[in-house]
């Protein structure tokens, strides 16, 4: 292991201040938890003689409802998110995968915008923002652009952002209260582990009948999914087991996960059509007791 | 006569007054302040570093190490290789394989080829980076098999088998042509990894021209100091070795002591500086020995009655690298192979092969955590095919006083696996218990027995020494070579001396070990720290407390027989307002020039062995445990959950059942460790998972429930108060209860560790098909 | 760079380069040695500090970016009441092995308790799942906090 490198910190106040940093400043990159970040230095992968740490920036950190809109700054930490009384009520699947994001100490330290931009196709935070549909407001000292947040994942640890480009909050529509939701996480064991494979799935519901359902798969591909033919199959129907298997089963296709020193990718494949059914199940189990 | 009765006849006391209580460690208070000193907590800021350089390659000839560039770099002092080390280049541990620092040949990817000295860590690692080694490369051998086979290049001269055991006892064809079943299978274990909190570190201090101190982690300052001195060329007189308090060590810390004080000690002494060497996690993981990998090949016949007949095992043990402790590790699975059972006729044979992987090394269990989950799997699959309980089978088979063990030696007493085995059917309700389906998960039950030697093999003499003095105010000094790891063997020697001269426990402080002033108590490895140690503390006590006594009894004049030492006082039994204190009866004793300090002493009895048939007097003693578990697996995932565990151990003697509790939890979660989760993945000889975040250990998380550990007191004779060892019997027992419960819950029998939920759920899917 | 933040209840100016984690800081630089290095990836958690009252792994912190901050480590909380029940607990439980992780998991306990002192078993496993232990298999531990709470309630 190699000592962190040298690097100089900057602590701007403002987005400005640090939109122009990211612009000036040689080989620049934002810091907001840390927790992916150092050992990604430590080890050389990320190289950065600038860290602009945006802690600071009052607009990016909390969660707030708006009309029909929830936004959570982007320096939020993981563990605001995960004891946030408004992500709690409207998106529990998001609270779900706070929590087992990390351990407490790396939930009071990394944040929700670092959870994406660090762009691991495992990230636990990502399937359940995919699933409300989350986007991400990007700024830079030339504009602003809001793209989704399964836009931000390029690769395994790339994202899309440009250099001089700073995730300002993660934005998703308020779901109807009539929407029910799952995630769940299988790690090699129950405390503080990287996910095998991880799944959100959010369904709506019109009387009996499910009228809306998505579905997202992490560390099966490149980067978190969405699984619209699997998704497809669950509309305007009158939801049987029979068909969850039908949806759970078109996920296990779609997926395109690697082999690695946490699984294979066989076992990943069959694991999304667990974890999926899984997740099916239960939110339509929540359903069925609203109904 | 037993120890024990000497001990109770001569204290006099209708109970004890602190060994077999639960008390609060005295040596843990600094701990949970925080005021606790590890190794690295003594080095001061811009102490010297020493960082290795090592190989790259798993096998190949060295053509050129190439530092010019290096010695550039600002910050860097010096640069160590083999040709700088005045003594002799060698710290292998049973055999003279191990160069200290390569310069011919490198054997696997890790293999230390030379030393940076640098002012901070920046410069050191720098350098690292900077030194060019030119190999020629040699095919490598990845496998046993390919070091095995008949073409194969050797790793070191004198070809690949590193060294052979063999037992014959009884007949064993004749056994198995008495047997109505047989059962055959291969086994395999894999590499487990220490994961111990605190890296190696040592903190070296070089003293006028001829003499260091170092400060470290081990488990053997007295094989610290005679491998530091060997490789400086020094006499041992000149090297101080000081053992820190050590984050946990399993085993390992005994290997990697020498190695880590002499890195520090070699660049102290060339450079003339005080020098630090502390490992990196991923260092410690990837480049320092691990549990050897073995395959089994076992045979068993068992005859219609349920008796077993005959054992025909084959042991290869793949050391990796060097040979290290491997003749011994080999040899505890050659004696244990048939497990705590009687078995009339054994044909067991053991090699050890090197290959171009990190190396094995000692862990916790020491080769007969691998061997039982092996044997145990086999007792199982005898069970089921002769359609027995598995308990039931074992209870016909197990070893008792008067049986003899696969060595053909008898075991005339202290043998309680009986008592432990019957003890956790009924805890766990064993023959009730119904294995249970609810959605997709399965329940089951598993059971696994566990023997163990304790303390070294065969003929090699084995002692212990320690001191005590009494001092002016009436405290106590303690020294022993024995090391505090966590598992908290010298308060039990301080708990015993307490006990025999009546001291409370916070009268009595127990010293670092420290080579230039406590006696040498031989390695704490083996089990053997309390037993040993522990007797030894007992001798040195009862010897002080004999002069305590006299000077008391003229002090209170009284007879000898009269005074009774209770509480840090002296006071006549009849009469108890007859007293004086420890402080008033020290004072005396200087006073009057009687001794107010002892040596302690103990030798083990002697053993006896023969190397053509591997039969003999093996171990002075054995302890044994029992488990059982129950688990829940997840049929859809391959997740499997440990629910509760059932332990049982004969321990002798409790000196402290708090301490073997902790002994017996903490092996819990190594053991599910091993048996679940821990996988030591390598590509092309280079490890790939050396961080917490792949190498998987159990978290709080993973914890299941354990019921009250069952403790079972069988003494032996010759330790004090009839103690005998607990750590490494503690994890043997509870791999083999696991995996049987698997089988239990699924049907599914696994020949290969760790059972991942991924391969769980291919052997699901397998036999589904 | 200069800068001042809270050390255990003390103001503490230092100048150490930017790319200073906090761990080195405290160990190195202020003499705190019971934060213990342990992986330097905030996986094991035996480098566990409170930050403004909240355990983080020390190590993935960087020291400049505590500049006003609050740092508590064991040592700052030698008095406080429930410390003192901890470590009273963990001492009588047997909760304490080889101790190199026993200051990260008192301070895990500590943030745990100060906010529930009726914790149930699985909120003690996760609040402490961040910091591993390899001597003892969390029993102890575990009773050990539970049992902490459970004399703070009722006094």
């Amino acid at each position: 292991m190699k000592p962190l490198p040298s690097f100089l910190i900057h602590r701007p106040r403002t987005v400005n201040e640090a939109l122009k940093m990211l612009s000036e400043l040689e080989k620049a990159k934002p810091i907001a938890g840390g927790t992916d970040l150092l050992p990604l230095l430590r080890d050389r992968v990320v190289e950065a003689k600038n860290l602009i740490d945006i802690s600071l920036i009052p607009e990016l950190r909390g969660i707030k409802e708006g009309r029909n809109e929830i936004r959570i700054g982007a320096a939020t930490k993981i563990k605001d998110v995960e004891k946030s009384r408004i992500i709690f009520e409207k998106a529990p699947v998001l609270c779900d995968a706070a929590s087992s994001i990390g351990s407490p100490q790396i939930r009071n330290l990394g944040t929700i915008g670092g959870n994406i931009c660090n762009a691991s196709p495992a990230a636990d935070s990502a399937p359940s923002l995919l699933v409300l549909d989350a986007y991400a407001e990007v700024v830079s000292s030339k504009g602003s652009r809001e793209i989704p947040v399964k836009e931000v994942f390029k690769g395994p640890k790339r994202n899309s952002l440009r250099p001089d480009e700073l995730l300002i909050s993660i934005k998703f529509p308020e779901p109807f209260d009539t929407s029910t939701m799952s995630f769940q996480k299988l790690g090699r064991r129950r405390g503080y582990t990287i996910a095998q494979v991880n799944v959100a799935v959010l369904l709506e519901f019109d009387g009996p009948v499910c009228c809306d359902a998505k579905i997202s798969v992490g560390a099966a591909a490149s980067t978190p999914i969405r699984i619209y033919e699997a998704e497809e199959r669950l509309w305007n129907k009158r939801l049987t087991e029979e068909i969850i298997e039908d949806a759970s089963t078109q996920c296990m296709r779609a997926v395109d996960p690697i082999d690695d020193v946490r699984a294979s990718a066989e076992y990943r494949r069959e694991m999304s059509h667990v974890l999926v059914r899984r997740c099916l199940m239960e939110a339509w189990n929540k359903a069925r007791r609203l109904m | 006569m037993e120890y024990a009765n000497i001990l109770q006849d001569l204290l006099k006391r209708d109970e004890y007054l602190i060994v077999g209580k639960k008390v609060a460690r005295t040596d843990a208070l600094d701990k949970v302040l925080g005021r606790a000193l590890f190794t690295a907590d003594y080095v001061p800021k811009g102490t010297m570093v020493v960082k290795v350089v090592r190989s790259l390659q798993p096998h190949a000839l060295i053509r050129k190490i190439d530092y010019k560039e290096a010695l550039k770099i600002p910050g860097v002092i010096r640069v160590i290789t083999a040709s700088d080390i005045p003594g002799e280049n060698q710290i292998g541990y049973a055999l003279p394989d191990q160069p200290f620092l390569n310069d011919a040949k490198v054997h696997y990817v890790g293999d230390p080829l030379a030393l940076v000295c640098a002012s901070d860590e920046y410069s050191a690692s720098e350098a690292v980076d900077a030194i060019k080694v030119e190999y020629n490369a040699l095919p490598s051998h990845l496998t046993v098999d390919s070091a095995l086979a008949s073409d194969a290049i050797p790793i070191h001269d004198g070809g690949n088998i590193a060294v052979k055991t063999r037992i014959r006892k009884g007949d064993v064809a004749k056994g198995f042509k008495e047997s109505t079943v047989e059962v055959e299978e291969t086994y395999e274990t894999p590499y487990q990894e220490h994961m111990y909190l605190e890296t190696e570190a040592a903190y070296a201090i070089p003293e006028g021209s001829d003499k260091v101190t170092v400060i470290g982690t081990m488990q053997s300052p007295f094989l610290v100091r005679e491998k530091v001195a060997k490789i400086l060329g020094w006499s041992l007189s000149q090297v101080r070795i000081i053992q820190a308090l050590t984050g946990g060590a399993f085993g390992k810390k005994d290997d990697m002591g020498p190695l880590v004080c002499a890195e520090a000690a070699l660049a102290a002494v060339l450079v003339g500086k005080p020098a630090a060497r502390i490992y990196d996690r991923d260092e410690s993981v990837a480049y320092t020995p691990k549990r050897f990998p073995a395959r089994f090949r076992y045979r068993s016949g068992a005859d219609s009655e349920g008796k077993l007949k005959a054992i025909e095992v084959e042991i290869t043990l793949e050391c990796g690298a060097y040979a290290n402790r491997s003749p011994f590790w080999l040899w505890r699975q050659t004696a244990h192979a048939a497990g705590p059972y009687y078995v009339p006729n054994a044909a067991i044979d053991g090699k050890a092969v090197y290959t171009n992987k990190v190396y094995g090394g000692s862990f916790r269990g020491f080769g007969d955590l691998a061997m039982q989950f092996a044997a145990e799997s086999q007792m199982d699959r005898l069970a089921e095919k002769i359609n027995i309980d598995p308990i039931e089978f074992r209870l016909k088979n197990i070893l008792k006083t008067g049986l003899t063990t696969t060595c053909d030696q008898l075991l005339d007493h202290s043998v309680g696996i009986e008592e432990c085995l019957r003890r956790v059917a009924e805890a766990s309700n064993w023959s009730k218990y119904v294995p249970c389906k609810e959605g997709s998960r399965v329940r089951g039950l598993g059971v696994g027995c566990a023997y163990h030697g304790i303390s070294t093999s065969r003929g090699t003499p084995d002692w212990s020494a320690c001191s005590l003095i009494l001092n002016q105010d009436g405290t106590f000094t303690y020294r022993t070579g024995i090391c505090e790891l966590g598992q908290g063997s010298p308060i039990g020697h301080a708990k015993i001396v307490s006990e025999i001269v009546g001291a409370p426990l916070d009268f009595i402080h127990v010293e670092l070990p420290d080579t230039s002033s406590t006696p040498d108590a031989k390695p704490t490895h083996g089990s053997r720290g309390l037993m040993l140690g522990g007797t030894a503390a007992a001798d040195a006590a009862l010897k002080l407390r004999d002069n305590m006594l006299k000077v008391a009894a003229e002090m209170l004049e009284c007879r000898e027989d009269e005074v009774e030492l209770k509480g840090g006082e002296a006071f006549e039994r009849g009469t108890p307002s007859n007293k004086i204190s420890f402080s008033e009866l020290a004072e005396e004793l200087y006073a009057r020039g009687i001794s107010p300090a002892s040596y302690g002493f103990y030798a083990s009895p002697k053993r006896y062995f023969d190397p053509e048939t591997g039969l003999g007097v093996n171990y002075s003693v054995y302890t044994f445990a029992a488990s059982v578990a129950e688990v829940e697996v997840d049929l859809e995932t391959g997740e499997t959950t440990v629910l509760k565990v059932w332990p049982a151990m004969d321990v002798g003697k409790a000196i402290d059942p708090l301490m073997i509790e902790g002994q017996i939890e903490g092996a819990v979660s190594q053991g599910i460790g091993f048996a679940l989760m821990e996988n030591l993945i390598l590509e092309d000889g280079v490890v790939l998972n050396p961080f917490f975040k792949d190498y998987i250990i159990p978290s709080a998380l993973d914890t299941p429930e354990i019921a009250k550990p069952i403790l079972v007191e069988k003494p032996y004779k010759h330790s004090a108060f009839g103690a005998k060892g607990v750590g490494e019997p503690a994890i043997i027992s509870i791999v083999p209860a696991i995996v049987n419960a698997i089988h239990n819950a699924t049907g599914i029998r696994f020949n290969t560790l760790p059972i991942t939920a991924e391969r769980l759920y291919d052997a699901i899917r397998r036999s589904r098909q | 760079m200069e800068f001042s933040f809270i050390l255990n209840g003390k103001r503490v100016v230092c100048d150490i380069s930017d790319n200073q984690t906090l761990l080195d800081l405290l160990r190195d630089s202020l003499g705190v040695t019971s934060v213990k290095k342990g992986c330097e990836q905030g996986e094991c958690g035996a480098c566990t500090v409170l930050l403004d009252g909240e355990p983080v792994t020390s190590c993935l912190v960087l020291a400049r970016r505590i500049e006003g901050r609050e740092v508590t480590t064991v040592e700052g909380l030698v008095d406080d009441p429930k410390m003192k029940s901890l470590r009273e607990a963990f001492l009588e439980e047997g909760a304490v092995q080889c101790g190199y992780c026993t200051p990260g998991m008192l301070l895990s306990a500590y943030s745990l308790i100060r906010s529930n002192l009726d914790p149930t078993e699985a909120q003690v496993k996760k609040a402490i799942e961040g910091n591993l232990c390899r001597c003892t298999g969390y029993v102890k531990i575990i009773e050990a906090i539970i049992h902490a709470a459970k004399k703070l309630k009722s006094e």
